[in-house]
């Protein structure tokens, strides 16, 4: 048998989840807002956060839709977020120097989404997960990252590991998955499925 | 069993020196590097930093870096940094950001790969101020996991007015040098810094007696992303997380080492999670008011200077704290004085609800 790993995908197409097309994106940034109208979630802090919160919530979201299990962790430590990207914050990096380059006045509403870390914070408020968060920024998508990492974390006591890997700047090139121990006790099977998450939607 | 992780070859750099030694001197001679910084914050006002001077205007992350793995020999077999067995990890949150906002990391990583000969592409993490101790207690886990035998741990930022003004943004700016934990502690002192440590299964592959790595852990606060929690959850999560990975009691803890960023709230959330772990009694200091806050480079700099506390086995004072300013009791350190137990505890906390905390002892 196959394995899967239950997954959310955002594209320039679309977001796809477990493979299925749920939305299409023409215009990304204004059609979130959509997508959340959909989803029925009360959680207005969303319009306040930047776009990679944006897509980093409503992927988790997704998840949560389609892993029953994973929406049942609450105020626990056993979901660890393991999330990263090539472009680290810039997205809101370059609209927040121009807020004082431009607009002449620092934002802070804008300055304090100037750190790749901020979207798990989102992640975890939202949900109300406690455990261990790590991102990191590298060039290209990396499956070892995911599934070496997130055995680290599993091995460290969580009991799920949701991977993100969130760029956002020029178009959405996202993915969203979720880990466990029976999924990543053979690397090379692992390797697979994540590179399957990436790479099929 | 768990092997043992030693942790050593530290090295600082920041306003005060170039070298764990020199800095951890300055420390205990209760000399600061704060000054005034005329014109160079937001509408030219005058601002508090902690400046690394001879940075060069181009691309000072990357020599920070560059220098670090240089300067590696003086405290660690160097030939290991190009073995198989060796990993790098790299902690900064902003990286070379004057230089190249779109692209702060990757190009720094790709010159370090080719300059030096390592063999594995460096980790760069970025979780904002806790970025630091994430690393090392990363490093300690890739090691105990058989992923590698030694881990290389950098961590640097440097102070750009993009940062600056950010905070200055959020009034989080101190008008005078930062006073972590005193009643009249108006918020953080930005600074330069560059950290280094080696972990390693290899006690001889050091040239002074290492120190042991005993455990770590983190936890989110799942509160705020830019407020710290009222109830010190994440942080009291991340300590126990700790002890118990270490297997160690409170009552064995000689020193503890807070993030202690000198803002109203920081400051009265670490106090109230000490006291909730029991932890008020403990000699405790804050090293911001030194060379202020580094951001991923201070579970770095403030990890290494630990060592050195355990090398030399006096603690510094807690620079700026005069009278008590938080609503639960603390042990502040007001002059340096003897280390009395062997294991210390180091804690951060930051940006995005992020708490992370490691233990280290004499080896």
């Amino acid at each position: 048998m196959i394995r899967k790993a239950s997954c959310c995908r955002f594209t320039s197409e679309g977001i796809f989840v477990n493979g299925e097309k749920r939305f299409t994106l023409n215009h990304f940034e204004e059609e979130l807002t959509e997508v959340y109208r959909q989803l029925s979630v009360e959680y207005p802090k969303f319009y306040k956060m930047d776009l990679m919160s944006k897509v980093s919530f409503l992927g988790v979201e997704l998840l949560k839709g389609v892993d029953s299990e994973l929406a049942l962790h609450r105020e626990d430590e056993e979901v660890g977020l393991l999330f990263a990207n090539s472009e680290s914050s810039s997205q809101t990096d370059l609209r927040f120097e121009e807020s004082y380059t431009r607009d002449g006045l620092p934002s802070p509403s804008l300055f304090v989404y100037t750190l790749p870390n901020i979207a798990m914070g989102e992640i975890a408020i939202r949900n109300k997960w406690y455990g261990a968060h790590m991102f990191s920024v590298f060039p290209n998508f990396a499956a070892a990252y995911f599934a070496d990492y997130g055995r680290l974390m599993l091995k460290d006591g969580a009991k799920r590991v949701v991977g993100g890997w969130v760029d956002v700047r020029e178009q959405p090139d996202a993915a969203f998955f979720v880990l466990d121990s029976s999924l990543l006790e053979n690397r090379e099977e692992a390797l697979q499925v994540l590179n399957q998450v990436y790479s099929n939607h | 069993m768990k092997v043992p992780v030693y942790i050593g070859a530290e090295s600082i750099v920041s306003s005060l020196g170039r070298s764990a030694a020199s800095n951890y001197d300055q420390l205990c001679k209760g000399i600061s590097g704060i000054a005034l910084e005329p014109g160079i914050g937001w509408k030219e006002s005058d601002v508090y930093l902690s400046r690394i001077r001879d940075l060069p205007a181009v691309g000072p992350f990357a020599s920070l870096l560059s220098a670090s793995l240089e300067e590696l020999s003086a405290g660690w077999d160097q030939a290991l940094l190009t073995s198989s067995d060796t990993q790098v990890i790299i902690s900064s949150t902003k990286g070379e950001l004057s230089d190249d906002l779109l692209n702060p990391f990757h190009a720094v990583i790709d010159g370090l790969i080719n300059r030096f000969g390592l063999v594995h592409r460096p980790l760069l993490l970025s979780n904002a101020c806790i970025s630091g101790v994430l690393a090392i207690n990363l490093a300690a886990r890739m090691i105990g996991e058989g992923m590698c035998r030694h881990v290389v741990v950098l961590g640097a930022d440097v102070i750009s007015p993009f940062v600056l003004y950010g905070f200055q943004s959020l009034y989080a700016v101190s008008d005078v040098p930062c006073r972590p934990f005193d009643q009249d502690r108006k918020g953080v002192t930005l600074g330069d810094g560059c950290g280094r440590v080696v972990l390693s299964v290899e006690k001889n592959s050091f040239s002074e007696t290492p120190a042991l790595y005993l455990g770590g852990g983190d936890a989110n606060d799942a509160n705020h992303i830019s407020g710290p929690s009222r109830t010190g959850e994440g942080l009291v999560r991340a300590v126990a997380k700790s002890l118990r990975n270490a297997g160690v009691d409170t009552q064995e803890i000689g020193c503890l080492n807070a993030h202690g960023t000198g803002t109203l709230y920081n400051d009265e959330m670490e106090a109230i999670a000490f006291n909730r772990l029991g932890l008020e009694t403990i000699p405790l200091n804050s090293l911001k008011g030194y060379w202020g806050h580094t951001l991923g480079a201070a579970g770095l700099i403030e990890t290494a200077l630990c060592m050195q506390v355990l090398r030399n086995g006096i603690i510094p004072a807690s620079i700026g704290f005069e009278n008590p300013g938080t609503s639960k009791p603390l042990n502040v350190v007001i002059r340096p004085e003897e280390l009395k137990k062997d294991i210390i505890l180091k804690t951060a906390s930051g940006f995005g609800g992020g708490n992370a905390a490691l233990l280290i002892t004499r080896s």
